[in-house]
């Protein structure tokens, strides 16, 4: 791959930021787009996400992942990017932005390509990131590595599942663990709203009448070999336990869905500035990195609910990098900050540049269960919504006439408010 | 007169749905729809509630030891389970194409099964 035509945007990760990068990067125009992919195979997580719900807003149907890859993975081979599966990329030099990949075939080469984008998602907060007390017996599994598990591998985690933390993918797992046979005994949220969508709580728990336990964690770990059972227990308002409410729930399996981290080992290493709060790199409206020919989208950048947005972010950083090759991104563009008011938990992309219309997506720290409005000072925008909250994403949209007229803005500060 | 509540499960938007029935449960009127697809949610909820169903069947000689299905259309959810035991005695053959149809009219729903994935041979 190295000794042939150079590369002029490289994307790292063939989940569905990095196919739609591909795709925004040849329609872009630049004369080579490659793929890196370290699995065999084109989709990353959506290969196992095999429930529907997905592509509603770009299709205009509901696909399954699997589907919804398809259509993604076809619409890249017909722009003519270019995919090399079972290539992990292991180094990205700071200095020389040189991308070390290794593959059983071709051994290890080094690429200099004109951009680079980064889109390799994100991965689960494990056991380790709480602190459970009691033993560690075979049972534990985070929910996603259960899905790949049942979805891709053919093999059921268990009989009996309790599931802490109410994430997507908890959600879908308690579903998909009810229709392959097994029982489930309860979700358990520590926090008092749920993590997942409420579409997901109506039609992956309710309809199965499985048990939601908000304020709820498990605080205790029980079996030798195999797990035989957790201790539950309520928690107060700063989710210490309540002495007094244990319960014993006997499970062989315990399901974690209690939040995705952005995977940015390669961004580190690549020395592009990473945000304290999403975890993922801080980035302009064009998708730029703090290294100027580094891009990065999808969850890499900030965890989303719905693939759609990864798509389109996906397309929106191809596009850039390949005008970034091209030459055509100046080097002294704008870069407006953007500052998150006192309901706003995290938001991307961080810096306007007012060269493009921008989506800022962003979560509110905490539910406001009323009529609110999400803004963006001063003046830019302002929507009413009936509600907010932490489990889904709430979007500014700043237009680039609107930055360019009112001249030299000093920040742009987004917030969310009851009315 | 009596009401029925439901979260629309058609987008992530999840609106909270009331839907107010007459004594026959007919369909008075639906509220807290933002779009028409709740409207029909609803009424379909009343009548005539259905699910995509989504599960794998065991593959012979394939890249992965199981494939991905579907259900073509939305199907009945009281059959829900009745389904996926037809589904999970099937065993197919690799490759599978995306969109094969694997199981016609299952349980006399009407609804096909169809593979929601390529699967290439060994």
């Amino acid at each position: 791959m190295s000794d042939s035509k150079k590369i002029d945007v490289l994307i790292i990760g063939a989940g569905p930021a990095g196919v739609a990068a591909g795709i925004g990067a040849r329609k872009e125009g630049a004369e080579r787009v490659v793929v890196l992919e370290r699995d065999w195979d084109l989709g990353g997580i959506l290969q196992q996400c095999i429930h529907p719900g997905f592509g509603l807003r770009t299709f205009k149907e509901e696909l399954t992942g699997p589907e919804y890859m398809h259509r993604f993975i076809q619409q890249a081979y017909d722009a003519g990017v270019e995919f090399h599966t079972n290539t992990m990329v292991f180094q990205i030099d700071q200095d020389t932005n040189s991308v070390w990949t290794m593959n059983k075939e071709r051994g290890i080469e080094c690429l200099n390509p004109g951009a680079i984008v980064l889109t390799m998602g994100c991965r689960e907060r494990p056991l380790g990131a709480i602190h459970i007390p009691g033993t560690r017996p075979a049972g534990i599994y985070t929910a996603g590595t259960a899905r790949r598990f049942v979805n891709m591998e053919g093999y059921m985690p268990g009989k009996r599942a309790v599931i802490l933390g109410s994430d997507n993918i908890g959600l879908i797992m308690a579903r998909r663990m009810i229709w392959e046979g097994a029982e489930v005994e309860g979700v358990y949220e520590v926090r008092s709203w749920p993590g997942g969508l409420r579409q997901n709580i109506a039609q992956c728990l309710d309809d199965y009448g499985i048990p939601f336990h908000l304020k709820t964690t498990v605080t205790k770990i029980h079996g030798k070999d195999r797990l035989e059972g957790v201790t539950v227990a309520e928690v107060d308002d700063s989710m210490i336990p309540i002495k007094g409410t244990e319960r014993f729930v006997e499970c062989d399996t315990l399901l974690l869905a209690i939040g995705l981290i952005p995977e940015n080992e390669l961004s580190r290493m690549a020395g592009v500035e990473i945000h304290k709060v999403t975890g993922g790199p801080v980035v302009n409206d064009l998708l730029q990195t703090s290294n100027p020919a580094i891009f990065a989208a999808g969850n890499v950048v900030i965890v989303y609910d719905i693939v759609d947005n990864v798509s389109d972010e996906g397309l929106i950083a191809g596009v850039n990098a390949a005008r970034y090759a091209m030459g055509k991104i100046s080097a002294d563009i704008k870069r407006i900050p953007v500052i998150g008011g006192e309901n706003v938990q995290l938001f991307s992309p961080q810096y306007v540049t007012g060269e493009t219309d921008t989506t800022i997506f962003m979560r509110v720290t905490h539910p406001i269960e009323s009529a609110c409005r999400v803004f963006a000072e001063p003046g830019i925008y302002s929507q009413r919504l009936r509600y907010a909250r932490p489990g889904e994403m709430n979007e500014v949209k700043i237009k680039a006439e609107q930055i360019k007229a009112l001249g030299e803005l000093k920040e742009i500060m987004i917030d969310i408010q009851p009315l | 007169m009596s009401e029925r509540k439901f979260i629309c499960v058609s987008c992530p938007l999840g609106c909270g749905l009331t839907v107010t029935l007459d004594d026959n449960d007919n369909i008075l009127k639906v509220e807290g729809n933002t779009c028409p697809r709740g409207e029909s949610y609803a009424r379909s909820e009343v009548k005539d509630p259905r699910r995509v169903f989504a599960s794998t069947v065991r593959v012979r000689g394939g890249k992965l030891p199981v494939c991905p299905i579907r259900s073509k259309t939305p199907a009945p959810k009281g059959k829900l389970f009745e389904i996926a035991r037809a589904v999970a005695e099937l065993e197919i053959d690799a490759p599978v194409k995306i969109g094969q149809v694997l199981l016609h009219n299952v349980c006399g729903t009407d609804v096909d099964i169809v593979a929601s994935r390529d699967l290439a041979a060994i």
